[in-house]
């Protein structure tokens, strides 16, 4: 209903399409990132399997990558603020 | 009752308004000291202490068990963050650096989670104005984490350059068999990636901080902007999940991911050619 409300002023539309903006861009880095960190943790288990000596070594660079790869949400959700708040 | 009243109250975003307490200001440059700076002033004391406890007196050749935390504290940082990422010359030099940074960014970063009296907001209780208690991190603010970055970034190139000779580590930047026609594409990307350094590091850290945060207020705030008792069992069990998740997982991989990427920027300026 406040939707629909929302629609009916160019304010309002603006502000809509803001938020629509906002929601996909952070969602489509979300799924980027998703992937990405799918991607990490199922070669590490590969890779456990396969040598299990081989933990130790392996958790510092899985945790480098993880964070690494999940940093790029957090640059689209800074993207997406930027856009809300200055355009 | 008062769940009605607080749907127009309620704003997660204004936790991280900074008041200035005590204004003071030198030129254009704001030196206010706020909630962010007394959470710093904090989690540097808490840091000192922390260190002061596990590492710096009454150790002994059978350790006691605070000795054994401290020496497999310092064992974790030595062996994960700064072997094999600095260059064995230069780890007596830049492993304490490391490791503070992590121990401080830790600190910080837990800090943040518990609630703590510090805030400009008050509630009236015996007669008396108390701050309420709320949460904030001091790395949820791009000024504190950007200066970090600063530090790191200026002691890679202070490195680099006092260790290969300003010539010597300027032409590591340019790899090594590059084509001379794509030159001039190379050596300026080379550059602005050095710069994305800063940004990345400090903005990982920063927006991880703030999106735990909001994450867990917008969380709580859902019983207070749909102002239905039915959310509060849901809301609550998320924010406990998001709480929890925080506090186990993300708070110690982004220090740690900030002192490594330290390490392995420093020890690739020292030794730039692997």
């Amino acid at each position: 209903m406040d939707i629909v409300l929302a629609a009916t002023s160019d304010e309002g539309l603006a502000s809509l399409g803001k938020a629509i903006a906002f929601g996909v861009g952070v969602g489509l880095g979300a799924v980027g990132a998703g992937i990405g960190i799918g991607n990490i943790f199922g070669s590490m288990i590969q890779a456990v399997a396969r040598q299990p000596e081989l933990r130790g070594e392996l958790t510092g660079i899985q945790w480098l990558g993880f964070a690494l790869t999940e940093a790029v949400v957090f640059y689209a959700l800074l993207g997406g603020l930027l856009a809300y708040v200055l355009v | 009752m008062s769940l009605v009243l607080a749907v127009e109250e309620f704003s997660p975003e204004h936790e991280f308004v900074l008041d200035p307490w005590v204004p003071f200001e030198l030129g254009p440059i704001d030196l206010s000291i706020n909630k962010a700076v007394v959470y710093l002033w904090l989690g540097g004391l808490v840091t000192i202490l922390f260190g002061v406890w596990f590492m710096r007196f009454g150790l002994s050749l059978r350790p006691s068990r605070r000795q054994t935390t401290g020496e497999s504290l310092y064992d974790a940082l030595q062996g994960q963050i700064a072997e094999g990422n600095l260059p064995s010359r230069a780890i007596g030099r830049w492993f304490p650096y490391v490791a503070s940074l992590f121990l401080f960014i830790w600190i910080l970063n837990l800090i943040g989670f518990i609630p703590l009296p510090i805030s400009s907001e008050k509630f009236h209780a015996f007669g008396l104005d108390l701050p309420t208690w709320g949460i904030y991190a001091a790395t949820a603010n791009l000024s504190v984490t950007l200066a970090l970055a600063f530090i790191t970034f200026g002691a890679t190139h202070v490195e680099g350059v006092r260790y290969n000779g300003p010539v010597g580590y300027f032409k590591s930047w340019i790899p090594a068999g590059a084509p001379k026609p794509l030159l001039g594409l190379i050596v300026p990307l080379e550059v602005i990636s050095q710069f994305m350094r800063l940004v990345s590091l400090s903005v990982r850290l920063y927006a991880n901080m703030l999106a735990g945060h909001m994450l867990f207020l917008v969380m709580i705030g859902l019983i207070f902007i749909f102002s239905s008792y039915y959310l509060i069992v849901p809301s609550i069990l998320f924010g406990t999940v998001v709480y929890i998740f925080e506090v186990a997982i993300v708070v110690t991989i982004q220090a740690f991911v900030f002192a490594l990427l330290s390490a392995i920027y420093i020890g690739g300026a020292i030794e730039p050619e692997h």
